[in-house]
Parts: C-alpha cells; sequence; structure tokens
C-alpha cells in the first residue's frame, strides 16, 4: 500500500486504483501517516513553507460545507460514479489537504518517524486485524455500558453483558 | 376510553413528527408511540421477573427486581447460570459484586441526564438513523406483545426489534440483528411481574464488607483541550460526554462517549508508559461489542462500541491527538 500511495501522491494513479487508495487512506490511519511523512519529506526537500496550524480541518470542513459538486459526500460508491474531470479536482483538494497536514506537523512538530520511500516497499495489510480482545476487556465494557442510552431502554438488564464472560481467577 | 387516549396519543406523535425536519417525517406514529410507551414503561415500572440473554452460543438466565419511586429508582440483577454476579443500580450509582474474585466494581454517573429515561425529543430522534414501523402481535411470557422495529438507515449500526406488552408498555423481548437479519443478540422474559416489589429484593445479597472496592472515580475533563480530538465523527453520533477515570484497579484513563440515541461508542485514551499489558493493535469481538486497538502519540486508543466492527475501527482511525498550543 506504501508503494500506491507514493504513486497516488506523484498523480500515478488513476480510476479504481487511485480509489482504493483513497479509500485506504480513510479507512487506516497507518496509511494516513505515511501519506502526511511523505509530504513532510517532500516538502522538506523542497524547502515549502509551512501554513498555518489547521489549515487543513478548516479547509476540509469548508469543503464539506460546499453545496457544489465539486466536493461531493466523502465515499467510496459516490467516488466511483464521478467523471474524470471531478475526479481531478478532488484529488486537488485532497493535495490541498494533505499540505494542511503537514502544516501541522511542522508547527506542533510531533515526532514523525522518516520511512523509506522505496517504490518496492512490501504493501501493509489494510484489512481488519483480529486480535484476542484486551485483558480489561470486561473493565472496558463496564465503564463502557453506564453511558449506553441502552439501559434507558433495558434498564440493569444491559448489565448482564459487561461482565459475562469475566473469567479472572480470585486475588489473594 | 383507552381507545381514545390512544386515538389522542398517536394524534399528538403525528403532530410532533410532522413538526420535525424531514428526515424523521418517515416514522409512522404509531410505532413512534409504541417505542415512547415502552421508554416510559421502563422508566415508571416496578417488576420482578426472569430472563435469559442469548449471544452467539452463550444463553443465560438472570433474575430481575426493580422498585421505581420518585428520585429513588433501585434495580437489582442476578445471573442465575456460570460464574455468580450481581448487580444493584441505583439513581446515580452502579455497583457489581463478583463473588468468585471478592470484587466490587462501582461506577458513579456525574450528570444524570441519560440515566432517568430518554426524553421525548431524544427518541424523536432515533427517527433519523433508523426507519421505525410496527411489527407484529405475539404472546410472550403470557403477555400479548406489540413489536416496533428500527431498521438502521446505513450500515453503520445494527437493528433492533422490541416486543412490549400491549397494555403496559413494557419490554418483554428485544434482538439486536445485523444487516443480513442474523441475530446477534436477544434479552427475552421467561416470567415476569408487573407491580409490588418488596424492598428486600433490591438490596445486594453479596456479604461485600470485606471485600477489594474498585472505584471507577469518574471525574469531568476536557480532553480536547488536552490535545485529542476526532477527525471526523461518526456519521448520525454525537459527543455525549467525556470524563477521566478508573479501569479496574487503578489505571487512570480518558473516555469520550458518542452516542447515537440507541446505541453508544467509547473511547478509552490511555498512556502506553507503565502498561503492564503490551498493547495489540487490531479488532477484537466480545459479543454484541466489537473493540478496536491502536496506537497515537504514545497512547493506547481503545473504541468500544456495540455497533457493527467496521464503524468501531471508522471511528478509532478518526482519533488524534495535537500537542496543545
Amino acid at each position: 500500500m506504501k508503494a500506491k500511495i507514493s504513486a497516488l501522491m506523484d498523480g500515478e494513479l488513476e480510476g479504481r486504483e487511485a480509489a482504493g487508495a483513497l479509500e485506504a487512506l480513510r479507512a487506516d490511519g497507518e496509511v494516513r501517516d505515511s501519506w502526511r511523512t511523505y509530504h513532510l519529506i517532500s516538502d522538506a526537500m523542497r524547502d515549502t513553507r509551512a501554513l498555518s496550524a489547521g489549515f487543513g480541518e478548516r479547509l476540509a470542513a469548508r469543503l464539506a460545507a460546499e453545496p457544489t459538486v465539486l466536493a461531493p459526500k466523502w465515499g467510496g460508491r459516490a467516488l466511483s460514479r464521478l467523471g474524470e474531470r471531478r475526479w481531478q479536482v478532488l484529488s486537488a483538494a485532497a493535495s490541498i489537504a494533505a499540505i494542511g497536514f503537514v502544516s501541522v506537523a511542522y508547527v506542533t512538530q510531533e515526532p514523525v518517524a522518516p520511512q523509506p520511500l522505496a517504490a518496492g516497499a512490501p504493501a501493509p495489510q489494510v484489512e481488519i486485524v483480529q486480535v484476542a480482545p484486551p485483558e480489561a476487556a470486561n473493565d472496558y465494557l463496564l465503564a463502557h455500558q453506564t453511558y449506553s442510552p441502552r439501559v434507558s431502554l433495558q434498564g440493569v438488564s444491559m448489565y448482564v453483558r459487561p461482565v459475562s464472560s469475566e473469567s479472572r481467577s480470585p486475588r489473594q | 376510553m383507552l381507545r381514545a387516549l390512544g386515538f389522542a396519543l398517536a394524534f399528538c406523535s403525528a403532530w410532533e413528527v410532522l413538526a420535525q425536519s424531514p428526515a424523521q417525517v418517515q416514522a409512522p406514529a404509531d410505532a413512534m408511540a409504541l417505542l415512547r410507551r415502552i421508554y416510559q414503561a421502563t422508566e415508571k415500572l416496578s417488576y420482578s421477573g426472569t430472563f435469559v440473554y442469548q449471544q452467539g452460543e452463550r444463553t443465560e438466565t438472570s433474575r430481575i427486581d426493580r422498585i421505581a419511586a420518585p428520585g429513588g429508582d433501585i434495580e437489582r440483577l442476578e445471573v442465575l447460570d456460570g460464574m455468580p454476579r450481581e448487580i444493584v443500580r441505583t439513581r446515580d450509582t452502579v455497583r457489581c459484586y463478583l463473588p468468585e474474585s471478592q470484587t466490587v466494581k462501582v461506577e458513579r454517573r456525574l450528570d444524570q441526564r441519560a440515566f432517568p429515561g430518554m426524553l421525548p425529543e431524544q427518541i424523536s430522534e432515533l427517527a433519523r438513523n433508523y426507519s421505525i414501523s410496527r411489527g407484529e402481535r405475539v404472546r410472550i411470557a403470557g403477555y400479548d406483545c406489540e413489536a416496533v422495529v428500527l431498521t438502521p438507515k446505513d450500515d453503520l449500526r445494527y437493528g433492533y426489534k422490541l416486543w412490549a406488552d400491549v397494555n403496559s408498555g413494557m419490554l418483554l423481548k428485544a434482538r439486536t440483528f445485523n444487516r443480513k437479519g442474523e441475530t446477534v443478540e436477544q434479552f427475552t422474559f421467561a416470567q415476569l411481574t408487573i407491580g409490588n416489589v418488596a424492598r428486600e429484593r433490591v438490596r445486594a445479597r453479596s456479604a461485600a464488607q470485606k471485600w477489594r472496592v474498585e472505584d471507577a472515580a469518574v471525574a469531568p475533563a476536557n480532553l480536547s483541550r488536552a490535545g485529542w480530538t476526532m477527525g471526523a465523527e461518526l456519521p448520525g453520533f454525537r459527543k455525549l460526554t467525556e470524563v477521566t477515570r478508573h479501569l479496574g484497579d487503578a489505571r487512570p484513563v480518558g473516555q469520550m462517549v458518542y452516542s447515537d440515541g440507541m446505541v453508544a461508542v467509547s473511547v478509552f485514551i490511555e498512556p502506553i508508559a507503565g502498561r503492564a499489558e503490551p498493547v495489540r493493535p487490531g479488532l477484537s469481538s466480545l459479543g454484541a461489542f466489537h473493540i478496536y486497538t491502536r496506537e497515537v502519540a504514545d497512547h493506547v486508543v481503545t473504541v468500544v462500541g456495540e455497533a457493527p466492527a467496521a464503524s468501531v475501527q471508522r471511528m478509532a482511525n478518526q482519533v488524534e491527538y495535537r500537542r496543545p498550543q
């Protein structure tokens, strides 16, 4: 995926491939981190001036509020239906938003680990990684349950869920 | 008389529905009225009963008693199968008694907004994210019940079917279903008596004087001022509250809660430093819940939601940290 993101940045992806890469950007925080890092590196190499903090968010908000077809609702299905021309506009908008993200990284100087830009780097999986529940899962569920509106609907019976599989050994 | 009252209720609801935004007009007034009756019954009725909780392969029977009194509702739940446990809930406190580990987990609510039932306008808001319709009439645990179905308008949430007693509005059965219509979890009363409940029935039975107490020590917080924000909120979900609290023994964590009115998604944030347990990034499923864990800026972000996996993951991926200026 990293190779794809790099290609997307360079404008080398088209149609479905680009849509896939954008979908990965939307869904995967790690991919987004790569996107920002690549832009940071590229900007640093070109000595680009940083924009004000929060520029990306403000621009994204303005785009989202824009009623014209130039800022369609963000979504896979809507994206695939778009024509070539709108697609380019969107891509340009995404690039501008990315500059905003980069500037945030510049201004706040968050630690950003530089990542290799090698085109042949192995692409990480985008699929959801299934893991065992955290050891404190029941504590999380109990903490969550108190705020669930379903308690208004079903009362204390909802609490059968958080502690249902609690099987911790007795403490000394 | 009853019919006249029913008509009046339906009329009021129809008027309210018309007064709402266009997105809400689709909910039929009678389905909406039934949904309101269920919420009211949950808040106002005293009852004793036994219900069965089903989730996947698991089936558990529990005893439940509730006393509704002005300003002092008390509910007690005792799980009869498997590991014994008891939960007593008052207006602002939940105590969870775990005899095997001799532990009492105490959870206090700061604001009582969502505790004493939902406001009528909050119930109307459900029609933004769910299509609300009437279901068939069936008999459950000796009660004639009518059903209301909440079908999600997108893939971000589950659907619900609720069966309530025709006379009292008491919820007898609740089924959560996924987009394929498969059951995710189900609550069904096997036996129920509505009416007076003796006081001793809602008192904790556990002799917990010497047990270890885990107090969540919930305190108000402003996590966004501390630098934690959501890039974009999940459509239809709004922030309900943000607090700091203890988890289990004493791990301090931040918690942001988002809700669509029917369910909630919690975002827990805790520093990686000092954690005994290794971080396992990824998704796990626990019954009707999904849990998604990821690392953000030397912190562990754990998102817990009674929603489809994709929603929980999407929410987790929106968590951002920016050092405060």
